[in-house]
């Protein structure tokens, strides 16, 4: 099953002179249960994708499948409850997505929608804010009184509280501070690992999901001009800049050891401590070689 | 949201209504409101109409675009339209049905009804469409310098509405986003019965309050530290300045009115 | 260091305290005045409290020469905001005394202090006062009183300079975040302030906007009139400035070099910061005794390994 965009175009206000195609004839598949990262520069798509995803909004050409919902472009869609409560999208900014009086209100929002009992709700909305590693203390603060990383994490659990198969987030380190968002990323990482759920990461910081990331989507004005693995973005690098994205260091590094060493065929490693011990490896191997040859 | 309302967007072509003062243009606009409630007749509503249509072809915008500014008001006159219909009897009947009927009268007055309130809108739009909100807003700071005396502040007043045209597209753009965010947990406006609606949209208000907050915070900061302090001196990038153009301009205004109103009367 | 500071703030009161601005008279005044001149912003035990009760910014003395590029780094909340708002004047400190390019700052000089200071805040859409990139570059030009012509002639060679000379008809909400960020910049430039304050300007920024940031604060940094203050997470953009202040708590606790902040774990834990990529390389490298900052241990390097090694544990970025 898994995701898959087949010829999807999208068009805002397609009847007015404003019209503006935010995506065109976009093909992709996102895999169950990885972690797929999206980049773009902005105005590539990449927001107005994430909102397809859910029937926020619905193509205007192509068909969606998620799950096993279709929606098609010029069809009636189906009932979208329960694909909303199966996708979780999470915006960009945690203050236009917490509206209730308190935390813990705000956390069953979503399962009471959804037909859960108030005694269920709260169970899901506990479960969920531990799982974002945040202190039932919390629960009766008015979301607002967070501080910026709790806000983004309590977004992030009132999606989560809903049980989704599908965590999709926005931006979901924009404004945070470093040691926040890469705490942010683990968790995240951990979802998918270990409660098999399908993650998929909006970023701008490429080379902070490279490590943990699965799959990447590469948008360029509208299309999608990369899918795939990260051993095959790693082999397209060269093209990222004319998407309007720099070349991730541990990419352009791992590229350049690849050429020296022929490791081609090799998993690349992006991580500082993984690529320094690959580098210890080679460099140990010539070593013994430069021995052999003395 | 914001995509849809054309009203309130500059089309800037260049044209020599776009180079008016925009006080000559608040003139205009309200003279052209008198006529409007004025034209009492028919041959008083041709003349409007063929003086409406050559101002707004010497804009060089095409005239669809002033047609889709009165389209979000369609449901409006259709209202109007069947409440005239039905509460105006006289003339032939047209339509009947048991005990009720449409007459002659009633469509007349309907259609006469719906007409002015398409003149008008179209034209209101003419104005925005030709002159920038912060022209305008100058333009209305202009007119009310005379109120000063009797304690008006145009100062302030324009400061508020200027901000005010500059954020509207903002909160609205952020109140769909809160909207788009409550419907992926389940909570779609679209699909919720009245009573539920009214209660979502109440819960819309506390983040779209806390966040204008927030922008009027930042703003304020960002035009302190641009040294802004009401009733500090200032010059004016582009000062107001009336010419011939203008004095023409509203001169041709009044005439119409005049004319409207004679043919109004006899 | 902190010993350093304190004697200069002594050199320094002399003159203080004979007000604002003196005009130097005989040659020990002038003497004293070009050393003053030398300092754009100078703090003297400087307190503000959000409440009046805790203090959020407390005692803090610093100094930041004309023509410096200075990182302000802590963590948020530490009062990073606060103290580039104490600056000019949007908030009143409770005690201690600013001067801001020899001028001290109080009610009276607030106009002349705000006019040497150009702010970029965060949100590049609630910085925007006017609805047209046009009219905001204008708004701030026009409190200087300056005649249309002149605002023309600035508006143009500041747009232009930053390469928004199309965009000046454009709404705000037509731009990206990068062109929005920088028609803000613009505005300020336009004004012709001497000390910038950067208050997390491109951390909304997708990376090709970020980057191009840093390289306009590059160039303006290269021009010497600026003095730039810049309040940032930006591994890169602290490694391009020349000095970081450290803040915690309300205090300045630490005043360094970008590369000595980065190789200073406590210090960038105070900052919630990670060292960039290449120095945790670095470090990876040496723990596994691979390589060194000096040179290889043992064997010959491949040609791009020695490559990366000069990269990652090189002193710039």
């Amino acid at each position: 099953m898994g995701i898959r965009f087949e010829h999807v175009s999208y068009t805002y206000d397609a009847r007015s002179p404003m019209r503006q195609t935010a995506l065109q004839d976009v093909n992709i598949r996102l895999a169950e249960g990885a972690l797929t990262g999206i980049a773009g520069s902005s105005g590539s798509g990449k927001s107005t994708l994430l909102q397809l995803l859910n029937g926020i909004l619905l193509p205007t050409e192509g068909t969606v499948k998620v799950l096993d919902l279709r929606l098609s472009a010029g069809e009636k869609p189906p009932k979208l409850a329960p694909l909303r409560r199966r996708v979780g999208l999470v915006f960009q900014f945690p203050e236009q997505q917490l509206f209730a009086r308190t935390l813990e209100e705000d956390l069953s929002f979503g399962p009471l929608n959804f037909g859960a009992s108030p005694e269920e709700a709260a169970h899901s909305a506990r479960k969920a804010l531990a799982a974002m590693g945040l202190g039932e203390s919390l629960l009766r603060r008015h979301p607002l009184q967070l501080s910026g990383g709790q806000r983004r994490k309590a977004a992030i659990a009132s999606v989560l509280a809903m049980g989704p198969d599908i965590l999709v987030l926005d931006e979901p380190g924009a404004t945070l501070d470093q040691v926040s968002r890469s705490e942010l990323i683990q968790l995240l990482h951990r979802l998918c690992r270990e409660e098999g759920k399908t993650v998929i990461i909006v970023t701008h910081r490429i080379d902070e999901l490279l490590p943990y990331a699965d799959r990447w989507v590469i948008m360029h004005e509208g299309r999608a001009a990369f899918q795939g693995t990260v051993r095959e973005l790693v082999d397209t690098a060269g093209k990222l800049p004319d998407y309007g994205l720099a070349v991730p260091e541990p990419i352009r590094w791992w590229r350049e050891l690849e050429a020296a060493y022929g490791l081609q065929a090799e998993e690349p490693c992006l991580s500082p401590a993984a690529l320094a011990e690959r580098i210890a490896q080679l460099v140990q191997t010539d070593a013994r070689k430069e021995q052999a040859y003395a | 949201m914001r995509e849809k309302l054309l009203i309130g967007r500059l089309i800037d072509t260049g044209s020599p209504v776009h180079a008016l003062d925009p006080r000559a243009k608040l003139t205009a606009m309200l003279l052209y409101a008198a006529m409007v409630v004025g034209a009492r007749s028919w041959p008083a509503l041709v003349v409007l109409t063929a003086f409406s249509f050559i101002v707004m072809a010497s804009t060089r915008i095409p005239l669809r675009t002033y047609l889709k500014a009165a389209k979000p008001l369609r449901v409006l006159m259709l209202f109007i339209l069947i409440v005239q219909c039905l509460a105006v009897k006289g003339g032939r009947v047209l339509v009947a049905a048991g005990s009720w009927h449409v007459d002659s009268a009633g469509l007349e007055a309907g259609a006469y009804a719906v007409a002015r309130m398409v003149l008008l809108v179209s034209f209101t739009a003419l104005l925005t469409f030709t002159t920038s909100p912060g022209q305008l807003n100058q333009g209305v700071e202009g007119m009310l310098r005379p109120f000063t005396r009797i304690g008006i502040s145009p100062e302030r007043l324009a400061l508020m509405t200027g901000i005010a045209l500059r954020f509207i597209p903002a909160i609205l753009d952020e109140a769909q986003t809160i909207m788009k965010a409550q419907a992926s947990r389940g909570a779609d406006l679209k699909e919720l019965p009245w009573k539920e609606k009214a209660r979502m949209l109440t819960a819309l208000l506390v983040p779209v309050t806390v966040g204008a907050f927030r922008r009027a915070e930042d703003l304020t900061a960002s035009m302190e530290s641009r040294g802004y302090r009401l009733g500090a001196p200032r010059t004016q990038y582009r000062p107001l300045i009336w010419s011939y153009r203008d004095t023409g301009f509203v001169a041709v205004f009044v005439l119409i009115c005049l004319i409207v109103v004679w043919i109004g009367w006899i | 260091m902190k010993a350093r500071k304190a004697g200069r703030q002594q050199e320094r009161a002399a003159p203080e305290d004979q007000g604002a601005a003196p005009v130097p008279a005989e040659k020990e005044t002038w003497a004293q005045h070009a050393e003053e001149a030398a300092d754009m912003v100078a703090w003297d035990n400087v307190s503000f409290a959000y409440d009046g009760q805790h203090a959020d910014i407390d005692g803090v003395s610093l100094t930041i020469r004309k023509g410096e590029w200075v990182t302000l780094a802590g963590a948020n909340g530490c009062g990073k905001s606060t103290l580039s708002r104490l600056m000019n004047g949007l908030l009143r400190a409770s005690s201690g005394c600013i001067s801001i390019g020899g001028i001290r700052l109080e009610a009276g000089t607030l106009g002349a202090i705000r006019q040497k200071i150009g702010m970029v805040f965060q949100n590049p859409d609630n910085q925007f006062i006017g609805a047209t990139v046009e009219e905001d570059m204008a708004f701030g030009l026009e409190g200087l009183c300056l005649d249309t012509e002149e605002i023309r002639e600035r508006i143009t060679r500041y747009a232009g300079r930053l390469g928004i000379g199309q965009l000046l008809r454009r709404h705000p909400q037509e731009l990206s975040g990068g062109q929005k960020q920088r028609a803000a910049l613009a505005a300020i430039l336009a004004m012709e302030p001497e000390l910038i304050i950067l208050d997390e300007a491109s951390s909304m920024l997708d990376e090709k906007a970020r980057s191009e940031m840093l390289e306009l604060l590059r160039e303006m940094h290269g021009e010497t009139r600026y003095t730039l203050l810049s309040i940032t997470h930006d591994a890169e953009e602290i490694f391009a400035s020349q000095r970081v202040l450290v803040m915690d708590r309300g205090r300045v606790v630490a005043d360094v070099a970008p590369d000595m902040l980065f190789r200073n774990g406590e210090l960038l834990r105070l900052c919630r910061m990670e060292p960039p990529f290449r120095l945790q390389l670095a470090r990876e490298l040496e723990q596994r005794g691979v390589m060194t900052a000096d040179g290889v241990t043992g064997a010959m390097l491949n040609p791009v390994v020695e490559e990366m090694r000069k990269w990652a544990f090189g002193s710039s970025m």
